[in-house]
């Protein structure tokens, strides 16, 4: 039977170790155990723990568990305790365990070893730098592209204006692209009319007129 | 009267005096302005691809669009052509196929799938007497596997693979071309098709497409599918076919063009990644001086894997480090140790902790080389990933270094660097500054100085930030720095309590910083 403990979870940093491995350090809190359990130890070789239970008809099962790592210690009341990852259980089933129960001086050797030797020291890959990677697929384009709103891009700023086909229309510089095109002067004012009035603001001069006394 | 209408009309003539304010404000429009000849009805008819469904409703009426979406084929007409038995029409439902899958905004890629074309598509590969359906029918599948998992398995699950890797020899380059594009994709899928496509042959097929009269955009493309080839782990490709790649990788390191050297790069940071023997197979192909070359290459693309690739190298054995210290990686390293982009930065202080967790002689040669002030402008200025990497950089090298190389470091300024960092939340870093911090001591221990060593730590303002971690909420954090406390800051004092510099038993020098030696 599996011990079912209902985690209350304290995370930690996500952490790597000197062994290049990603670790993440979760705190599980014990919730009171059955009460009909009680769990009892018996030593065995190597990494293996015992657990015997006993269950209401008094019939003992033994089961054996296999540590697989030590992922964390702490101190509980005066009793060290170390986080147990179980072979062939996930990460959910990961419990905390006395380190008078244990058997498994090599696993918590190599975890206190992980946690204060820095000279070992060589540490692999920094990790995230994913987004600077090459791509992993790429898709071809059309050689003759979308024009105007319909690439998709925001638009930037106009640079210049004409009525030459018959209506106005902009030339219009979009972000994160040097291709301007034209746009319908139309789309422009209803998508991005800041960006036409800024246009036309720039372009305003202010004018004086003759006066009475002037004309004379 | 007469003599207004005279007087109007002269200053009419003027340039600007006198005029419809309108009027002028239209002209200025129309003549001031300076415009590219386009060829604008041209281009606004030139809407490809759209379906009247993936657009939103005005830009759907407008008449641009309308007339343009009549001009490619409806999907079903494109089913018909594909599937007929007629040439031209294949080719021309494929055309059509293939400019839906080009357009630029949402391709119908699952559209194409789902209306069952790829078999088709792969059928027409393997027809060498009709080059332009080929062609086609190799750039559609090329844009389905560029998409998701499942739209790369259609295409191999189809039967394109054995079909595109005959392709590479075909005597049309760009039909060649357009099947090693392909065949990158569907080796960026994973580990699991990159494997099969080299249990296929795919790499010797691959590498006889170099030649010295290859151009240069077949060769981008050809660099990007090998660099897929190098890819991922679990597992990671089979040596055999690294060794294959290698010295035709190394080939194209020694070009100029910055897409190549991009991609090339990145292929080796793939092959380096990983354990010592594999780093061994790249540092035996002696390539390192080049890629500490193109540490300094101008173009960001090329130096950031450049860079990522002799990180994993100085990662490896003291022997493969060493490798890279002799190729200059030294010299290059406090410029990039500074650069604008924070995540070169940090990937720079991580190569340099990696050093520095070496032996005492490649400490040495850090501190000849000057990368301390850059170590510890980075402790102060660094964004938080920067500087957890420097003081990793610190702990190591405290933990290696021998007794002067400590005083070197403290005299740097790397110990005020690390306390500053006492207070950040990050627990695990907190215990790699108190693991340097312990190291520290051991060497002023060496020196019977551990007494001035901690004033200093005091005066930088380090015992109180220790004092507080004893409260903090990680168990091991607590007990390190209560651990550090009692064995140096000691002396019977109650814990907790600052210690004030009137207090018997400790002379607070202001200037301990300053004439500080071991």
């Amino acid at each position: 039977m599996i011990p079912v403990f209902l985690p209350s979870c304290n995370a930690l940093d996500v952490d790597q170790d000197p062994a290049g491995s990603q670790v993440y350090l979760m705190s599980m809190s014990l919730t009171t155990e059955p009460p009909d359990d009680v769990p009892a130890v018996t030593e065995e070789p190597e990494s293996k723990m015992t657990v015997v239970e006993k269950d209401k008809k008094e019939e003992e099962e033994e089961e054996e568990y296999v540590v697989e790592r030590v992922l964390n210690r702490r101190v509980v009341k005066g009793r060290v305790e170390y986080l147990l990852k179980w072979k062939g259980f996930s990460g959910e089933n990961n419990t905390w365990e006395p380190d008078d129960n244990l058997d498994c001086p090599d696993l918590i050797a190599e975890f206190l070893q992980s946690q204060t030797s820095a000279h070992d020291g060589k540490r692999k890959t920094a990790g995230d730098a994913e987004g600077d990677e090459s791509k992993t697929k790429k898709k071809k384009d059309d050689t003759e592209k979308l024009r105007g709103f319909a690439r998709g891009l925001d638009p930037e700023r106009i640079i210049g204006a004409t009525d030459s086909t018959g209506e106005l229309v902009f030339l219009m510089k979009w972000k994160n692209s040097d291709e301007a095109d034209l746009v319908p002067a139309k789309e422009a004012n209803g998508k991005c009319p800041q960006v036409v009035i800024s246009f036309y603001e720039e372009r305003l001069t202010w004018h004086s007129y003759p006066t009475e006394d002037e004309k004379n | 009267m007469p003599t207004k209408n005279v007087v109007d009309e002269r200053i009419s003539k003027f340039k600007n005096k006198g005029k419809d304010p309108a009027k002028l404000r239209e002209k200025r429009i129309s003549e001031c302005v300076e415009l590219r000849k386009v060829h604008k009805n041209e281009s606004f008819l030139k809407r490809r691809n759209l379906t009247l469904s993936s657009l939103p409703d005005e830009e759907a009426l407008s008449s641009d669009y309308i007339s343009n979406a009549m001009v490619t084929l409806p999907i079903e007409d494109i089913i018909r052509d594909v599937n007929s038995d007629c040439k031209e029409s294949q080719t021309r439902g494929c055309q059509a196929a293939r400019k839906l899958l080009s357009q630029e905004r949402n391709p119908p890629l699952k559209e194409i799938v789902d209306a069952g074309l790829l078999s088709r598509f792969v059928t027409f590969l393997c027809m060498d007497d009709e080059p332009n359906l080929q062609f086609e029918a190799a750039w559609a599948l090329t844009n389905i596997a560029s998409g998701t998992s499942w739209h790369t398995q259609q295409v191999v699950d189809h039967g394109a693979v054995p079909a595109f890797i005959a392709l590479l020899a075909s005597p049309m380059l760009h039909i060649s071309e357009q099947a090693v594009w392909a065949l990158g994709n569907i080796a960026g899928d994973g580990a699991a098709y990159r494997d099969i496509l080299i249990e296929c042959n795919v790499v010797p097929a691959l590498l006889a497409r170099i030649a010295p009269d290859t151009p240069v955009g077949y060769l981008r493309n050809l660099t990007w599918t090998l660099s897929n080839l190098c890819r991922n782990k679990n597992p990671f490709p089979p040596v055999s076919a690294v060794q294959q790649v290698l010295p035709s990788l190394i080939q194209l390191l020694h070009l100029g063009d910055k897409d190549i050297l991009s991609d090339s790069c990145w292929a080796i940071s793939y092959l380096s990644d990983g354990d010592n023997g594999r780093i061994d197979v790249v540092v035996k192909t002696g390539i390192v001086s080049r890629l500490v070359e193109l540490m300094s290459h101008e173009e960001l693309s090329v130096a950031t894997p450049a860079l990522r690739s002799i990180g994993n190298i100085v990662s490896g054995s003291d022997l493969q480090t060493q490798v890279a210290v002799d190729a200059g990686v030294l010299k290059v390293l406090p410029q990039l140790m500074r650069h604008p982009k924070a995540s070169v930065q940090k990937e720079a202080a991580w190569a340099l902790s990696n050093i520095a967790a070496g032996p005492c002689r490649q400490i040495q040669q850090l501190i000849t080389c000057g990368l301390l002030p850059p170590l510890v402008e980075q402790l102060r200025n660094g964004d938080f990933k920067t500087q957890r990497e420097a003081v990793w950089a610190v702990t190591n090298f405290t933990s290696g270094g021998t007794v002067e190389q400590v005083v070197n470091l403290v005299q740097s300024g790397a110990l005020e660097g690390i306390i500053n960092l006492l207070q950040v939340k990050d627990a695990k870093v907190i215990l790699v500054i108190m693991e340097a911090i312990n190291n520290i001591f051991l060497a002023a221990e060496k020196l019977g100085e551990t007494e001035k060593l901690s004033l200093l730590i005091e005066e930088l303002g380090g015992l109180d930030r220790i004092e507080m971690l004893q409260n903090h909420e990680n168990d091991m954090v607590y007990q390190a720095a209560h651990a550090l406390i009692e064995k140096y800051f000691g002396d019977g004092e109650v814990v907790g309590v600052k210690v004030d510099s009137t207090d018997d038993g400790f002379v607070f020098n202001a200037d301990v910083q300053g004439t500080f030696d071991f």
